[in-house]
């Protein structure tokens, strides 16, 4: 059983520390450096957070999407045919995020994330996991002004980010995240789900993650565990009707169980993390089984998420221990 | 529900924040090391109303905001001032925009009064209306970590307890208008909306002054017309930012309370011009009537540059005139 992290995490340090990355951008805005400069700082403070994964003991880490203003404009804005409108909230978050419009036919013109895929590996000892937003969830989350329908453009997207899963792969991602937390809002849309998921990962070898989060998946399984991915990321805490609803059907795939609430301060002590796996192994066997957050860790100040990198490491060491102890 | 006293037609206000002057941002810096008192802080605090309270006069715009210079967060803002809160941390709201994000560690409350020293101070300094303002319980309790309580509407109902004594104590203090901003509102459309509800009767309960609820960011079209139920007398909403998209909305049922009209955008560099602000105008009256009508920026225009915002909201005032003239057939002088 090892660990891991959804994706983004907290770009600047603690008060008084100084917010490096935000200054930066800050300057960039004003214009007084160039994008070669932001880079640069966001080279450091990703090298920075990768780092701190690592030290902390994560197995699996990502890079933090320390370059992303946020999961839909870091696609939509590198694909073709999109515009980029007013802010909107992300979910029931309060975190803002500015809203994709597709305007014409998208394509993928070239790789998105296959640099930052490259640049994180080369700075960890540990695995690193791409994160790609899933086409479903970048279509729900933005304005269609071009597609007939909502299945057409997802569909679409599927295609584009196709290419986006084959380039990371390509330069040697073994395992790649699909973040697709909108199907839990939308369930009425499954089908069309399906079908974009079908797009997306058609060809692609690795190992595919598909990861939903703020919600349950109630009413999707098992029928979810059909589609072409290898595991299955659920949220346990936004999501806590998950215990009930996997209970349902044998779960016939590997586990990413977000177990630690990401959009708490509460940090949960060992106890907690050594009771939800032994729930989750009564259905899971360990060796199928990845123990994280909820979702990323940017909702929290950066020292609460280092606090609960710290009891995730802790808790599964612990629970690894206990299991041990059960088949003795 | 009270009236709009007697404020003109299309009156212009705005939503609460205005950026802090260089000045004030170093001392706030230094305060934070304590290289600076308290007291030196507070006075450049006061020179700061000072000088956007006269900018606004000089504008024209028709009731007032103190400009919260004072205030960092407006969530923040109330969890310093009330028992109950620690500040967890930065987090971050959108670009390279954060807050401090404060944590709920033990029961909610008012210690004193948490704005109605500076109400006074900056009514003092002006004959036109200055609005109070306060940050709405649903808000408070959403935008904070709750370590405390084991439901939030618990959290929610005790914060409306707290705020809505501070309405009353405003009210006290002078205050014909009083805002409670939501923006929070719609985050949880179906499972809290109810309840955000539930928390503005209480805040609002007894009170005679005319009341206002800031809603942003979200989605609106998902809580109306249930959002009319909100217990104060005028929704302000932005709608520039959407290009007036919210209009279609307001088509599908009546619109009954008070509208703010967001014509400029918060979030935007460019600064309007009056005939765009004009149009939005003209845009809102073929769905609302001009006597439910007042006009505000989108959001509060803390994150915009001072040149910024003042022509936004110099934008905005003479947008309104030119129709306000429109409308009643008067020609008061307008800027070129």
């Amino acid at each position: 059983m090892i660990t891991t992290v959804i994706g983004n995490y907290p770009k600047i340090p603690d008060l008084p520390a100084p917010g490096k990355w935000r200054s930066t951008v800050e300057r960039f805005q004003k214009g007084q450096i160039d994008e070669t400069q932001l880079q640069h700082v966001e080279d450091e403070v990703t090298a920075e957070v990768i780092n701190e994964q690592v030290q902390m003991g994560i197995d699996v880490i990502t890079d933090g999407q320390i370059r992303w203003e946020d999961a839909q404009t870091h696609f939509a804005r590198r694909l073709s045919g999109f515009s980029i409108n007013g802010l909107q909230r992300y979910f029931d978050t309060n975190i803002y995020f500015r809203e994709p419009v597709a305007e014409h036919a998208v394509a993928w013109t070239g790789p998105i994330t296959v640099s930052e895929f490259t640049f994180a590996r080369e700075h960890s000892s540990k695995p690193v996991k791409p994160v790609v937003t899933g086409p479903f969830t970048l279509a729900a989350l933005s304005r269609n002004v071009h597609y007939p329908t909502l299945k057409e453009f997802a569909i679409a997207l599927g295609r584009a980010l196709n290419r986006e899963l084959k380039a990371l792969e390509a330069a040697g991602a073994e395992v790649i995240q699909i973040d697709e937390p909108a199907i839990c809002q939308r369930k009425q849309d499954f089908d069309i789900f399906a079908e974009a998921s079908r797009v997306l990962t058609d060809g692609v070898k690795a190992k595919k993650i598909l990861c939903t989060y703020f919600g349950d998946i109630g009413g999707l399984y098992p029928q979810i565990l059909d589609l072409p991915f290898d595991v299955i990321g659920l949220d346990f805490v936004a999501g806590y009707r998950n215990w009930d609803v996997v209970a349902a059907a044998p779960f016939t795939r590997e586990l990413q169980a977000g177990v630690l609430d990401a959009r708490n301060t509460r940090v949960e002590s060992v106890d907690e993390l050594v009771r939800a796996v032994r729930r989750l192994t009564a259905f899971v066997s360990p060796g199928r089984l990845m123990i994280s957050p909820s979702a990323g860790l940017e909702f929290l100040p950066r020292s609460v998420a280092r606090r609960k990198l710290a009891a995730l490491v802790e808790g599964t060491k612990v629970a690894n221990q206990d299991l041990k102890g059960a088949r003795t | 529900m009270s009236s709009r006293m007697n404020l003109p037609l299309l009156a212009t206000s705005a939503v609460g924040s205005y950026p802090k002057p260089a000045y004030l941002l170093e001392a706030r810096r230094k305060a934070l090391r304590q290289q600076i008192s308290k007291q030196e802080l507070t006075a450049l605090e006061q020179r700061a109303t000072r000088e956007w309270v006269q900018i606004q006069e000089d504008i024209g715009l028709d009731l007032l905001v103190d400009g919260e210079q004072y205030r960092g967060d407006m969530v923040a803002y109330f969890a310093d001032e009330m028992e109950g809160f620690a500040i967890a941390g930065l987090v971050r709201s959108y670009g390279n925009r954060y807050y401090p994000k404060p944590v709920v560690v033990g029961p909610v409350g008012r210690r004193h009064p948490v704005t109605v020293e500076w109400f006074k101070f900056a009514q003092s300094l002006t004959k036109r209306p200055v609005k109070g303002m306060l940050t709405g319980p649903y808000t408070i309790a959403e935008w904070s970590f709750n370590e405390h309580y084991p439901t939030r509407r618990e959290l929610v109902l005790e914060l409306a307890r707290a705020v809505g004594e501070e309405a009353r104590d405003l009210e006290k203090a002078g205050a014909r208008y009083i805002q409670i901003d939501e923006p929070a509102i719609h985050t949880r459309p179906d499972e809290d909306f109810e309840l955000a509800l539930e928390a503005m009767e209480i805040v609002t309960d007894g009170l005679s002054a005319y009341t206002v609820s800031h809603i942003c960011y979200g989605d609106v079209p998902r809580i109306y017309p249930r959002v009319l139920k909100l217990a104060v007398d005028q929704l302000d909403l932005a709608l520039k930012n959407e290009h007036f998209a919210l209009l279609e909305t307001f088509k599908q049922a009546r619109f009954t309370k008070d509208i703010g009209v967001g014509v400029v955008d918060a979030h935007s560099h460019r600064v309007e011009s009056v005939e765009e602000v004009a149009e939005g105008i003209r845009k809102t009256l073929q769905v609302i009537p001009a006597e439910q009508i007042m006009v505000s920026p989108d959001c509060g225009l803390k994150t915009r540059a001072i040149d910024e915002t003042v022509g936004k909201l110099r934008a905005m005032v003479d947008g309104a005139k030119v129709v306000r003239n429109e409308l009643t057939g008067t020609r008061e002088p307008t800027r070129a």
